[in-house]
């Protein structure tokens, strides 16, 4: 839906022509900036669509956490196990690419995750809650796979960061999982760069193999949890009082180079770098601020001069990187 | 303006189609098109600068009276105005006078409010704060987050010329309180608060062409910017009352018509999705996308009695829409032909 030329752009061309109302709007067609009776009727047909199954998956999920007492064990089972198998049906009807197939995928996706939360519930297995999202996000990955859809895969990752953030940032240390972690004695905010991590390695591995299902706008999700639990990491290693947390630092900043190097490198997208700047100003402003120990008001006129500053020249390096790229992809 | 083939391909078509008034070549200038997250960035960078700012000089100066205040305000307002005057594409200046802003609006609105025991009179002080920010400040960013300001101003304005209280009520009054007040009154409330939003959203979306020739165009757009960010996250200011984005003061609540309003926030949401969708601004749908699952979680958090009613609600709702998005697309389809 992109427009031949930005809203900035048209009301400078107006505003230097004179241009008449007419004119504006023989201009905002020739650029493509309004969308045609077509454009908006797809446009709404698609929100509703996936509205309408986001909804009803939450319908799901708001039903099974009811703990609705008037109905058996059983028939809460039956009921979301016949959901499921309906959408699995309707998925080989008409299987992804259509329509129908990726929304029965999707909601197939919710319902695993109902299903296993309504088990734990029933069952009282004494699962930690990151159990049970990491059990569903495993469960549920043949569904995504198959759906071949990118709002499928940013429910998964969506679920997948939930277990990360429970796991990794929560320190439930309980359940089997946690064991793996457990023992290690490692600092919160080691872990926490483990999940940095995961979500760094998902978004090199989809940079370089650019499927489909995963666009543009989900590996943008993808980084931005990535550098969310890399600035908790960097905050809390500042903040904390654990020896050897400036390995975690240092590990931060090697994920920060190395994200802002491939992403330099491929030209395509200067989120991923905005992020990492972003990260930066963040977690060298708490840097600043420990390091000064807010000992007097000086510091908070340090501090804001540092923000301003990082904050400008981060806009200034993105503003001219963005005018290059375009530039070359024109 | 940009120099690029497609500017000099719109121009000439504009020329042969007789459109020009002016036929002075076009100054082209480098692009210095922030994305949204740029903006988003360097924005929240300037907020908390200009906080700090105002802290640096409250605890370096010491003004002692309100007097002495207002006028601190008032000169970082009056800086930040020459600093967006002086030079409009350095964008370090930008930052710097849009924390300077940050401050002196605060600085102004601490000034004037010192002493001020009335809800309304605090929240139409700072809408009209905002809207003297809108009009001089000559920068779109600077005026858009004013925009945006006004239109959160404005929904505490009318919920406390509605009911009025101190401004204890301001943070503690609870969704439960506010609900007290009756169904009905709190509908009236939520149309006086958002119907004139909505109308003038529509007004400026449907109109671009319009504004778009004349000079309004510099307050226009940035002031549909940020009523439309109003207009996403809104709601969750909105009548009946909730405390920050969906507060632990508000949870339990029995299901009830109440449930409609958090439902109309999804679709002003939804609203501000599609304006934004006409305005082929990408960054500004999905921020309106985000907002409408921020306010189904409200949703599913506030009404704490009845899950079977939520998820009949949304059962209900969810096939309605699949149902309707199914119609559309078929009329695209038959109105596109075989």
């Amino acid at each position: 839906m992109q427009a031949k030329l930005n809203r900035t752009e048209l009301d400078e061309l107006a505003e230097h022509y004179a241009l008449e109302p007419e004119g504006v709007d023989v201009l905002l067609d020739l650029a493509q900036a309004r969308p045609g009776r077509r454009a908006t009727l797809d446009f709404l047909a698609r929100v509703l669509r996936i509205g309408g199954v986001l909804s009803l998956a939450a319908g799901i999920v708001f039903f099974v956490a009811a703990n609705w007492s008037a109905m058996a064990v059983f028939g809460r089972f039956a009921l979301l196990e016949l959901v499921l198998v309906a959408c699995v049906v309707a998925a080989l009807i008409k299987p992804p690419p259509s329509g129908l197939g990726r929304a029965a995928l999707l909601l197939a996706f919710v319902t695993t995750g109902a299903l296993f939360a309504l088990f734990g519930q029933t069952y009282q297995t004494g699962a930690d809650i990151y159990e049970l999202f990491f059990t569903w996000t495993l469960a549920g990955l043949p569904f995504v796979l198959l759906a071949r859809w990118s709002v499928s895969s940013a429910a998964w990752f969506v679920v997948l960061n939930t277990t990360l953030m429970l796991y990794c940032g929560l320190n439930p240390t309980g359940g089997l999982l946690w064991l793996v972690l457990g023992a290690s004695h490692l600092e919160p905010a080691y872990i926490l760069m483990g999940a940095c991590a995961v979500n760094v390695l998902l978004w090199f591995a989809f940079e370089i193999r650019e499927i489909p299902s995963v666009p543009q706008w989900v590996r943008r999700l993808v980084i931005s949890c990535a550098f969310g639990f890399g600035t908790w990491a960097g905050i809390i290693a500042i903040f904390g009082d654990e020896k050897g947390a400036a390995g975690a630092l240092l590990l931060l900043v090697v994920a920060m180079l190395a994200v802002f190097f491939y992403a330099r490198h491929r030209r395509a997208d200067i989120y991923p770098i905005a992020v990492v700047m972003g990260t930066f100003i963040i977690v060298s402003v708490a840097l600043l601020g420990d390091q000064m120990n807010f000992a007097d008001e000086g510091v908070l006129l340090i501090t804001a001069i540092w923000l301003i500053v990082t904050s400008t020249v981060s806009a200034r390096v993105l503003v001219a990187m963005a005018r290059d790229w375009r530039g070359e992809s024109a | 303006m940009i120099d690029r083939p497609e500017v000099g391909e719109l121009i000439a078509t504009l020329r042969e189609r007789g459109l020009l008034k002016s036929d002075t070549p076009l100054p082209f200038t480098g692009d210095n098109h922030r994305p949204w997250f740029v903006s988003l960035m360097t924005g929240v960078a300037g907020w908390f600068a200009g906080l700090l700012l105002l802290f640096f000089i409250g605890l370096t100066l010491k003004p002692d009276s309100s007097v002495m205040i207002f006028i601190l305000g008032a000169m970082l307002l009056f800086a930040a105005w020459v600093m967006y005057r002086m030079d409009r594409e350095t964008v370090f200046l930008d930052q710097l006078a849009l924390a300077l802003s940050i401050a002196g609006q605060c600085a102004v609105a601490w000034a004037l409010l010192d002493d001020a025991r009335s809800t309304f009179v605090i929240a139409g002080t700072v809408l009209l704060l905002q809207i003297v920010v809108f009009a001089i400040m000559p920068n779109r960013a600077a005026r858009s987050i004013a925009a945006l300001f006004a239109v959160i101003a404005w929904v505490y304005t009318i919920h406390f010329l509605l009911h009025p209280g101190s401004p204890e009520s301001l943070f503690w009054q609870r969704e439960g309180e506010a609900a007290r007040t009756g169904f009905a009154w709190s509908l009236v409330g939520w149309l006086l608060t958002w119907g004139p939003l909505l109308a003038f959203a529509v007004y400026l979306t449907t109109r671009e062409s319009v504004w778009m020739a004349t000079a309004r165009r510099n307050l226009a757009r940035p002031l549909l910017s940020g009523l439309l960010i109003g207009l996403a996250i809104g709601g969750m200011a909105a009548y009946p009352l909730t405390w920050a984005v969906f507060g632990t003061e508000a949870i339990g609540i029995g299901m009830n018509w109440y449930a409609l309003f958090p439902l109309l926030a999804i679709a002003m949401a939804v609203f501000a999705a599609y304006c934004a969708f006409q305005l082929r601004n990408l960054g500004l749908l999905g921020f309106a996308v985000f907002a409408a699952l921020v306010h189904l979680s409200k949703f599913y958090f506030l009404y704490g009695t009845s899950l079977t009613w939520k998820a009949v609600i949304m059962s209900c709702l969810g096939v309605a829409m699949v149902g309707a998005g199914l119609l559309v697309r078929a009329k695209a389809a038959k109105e596109a032909g075989p």
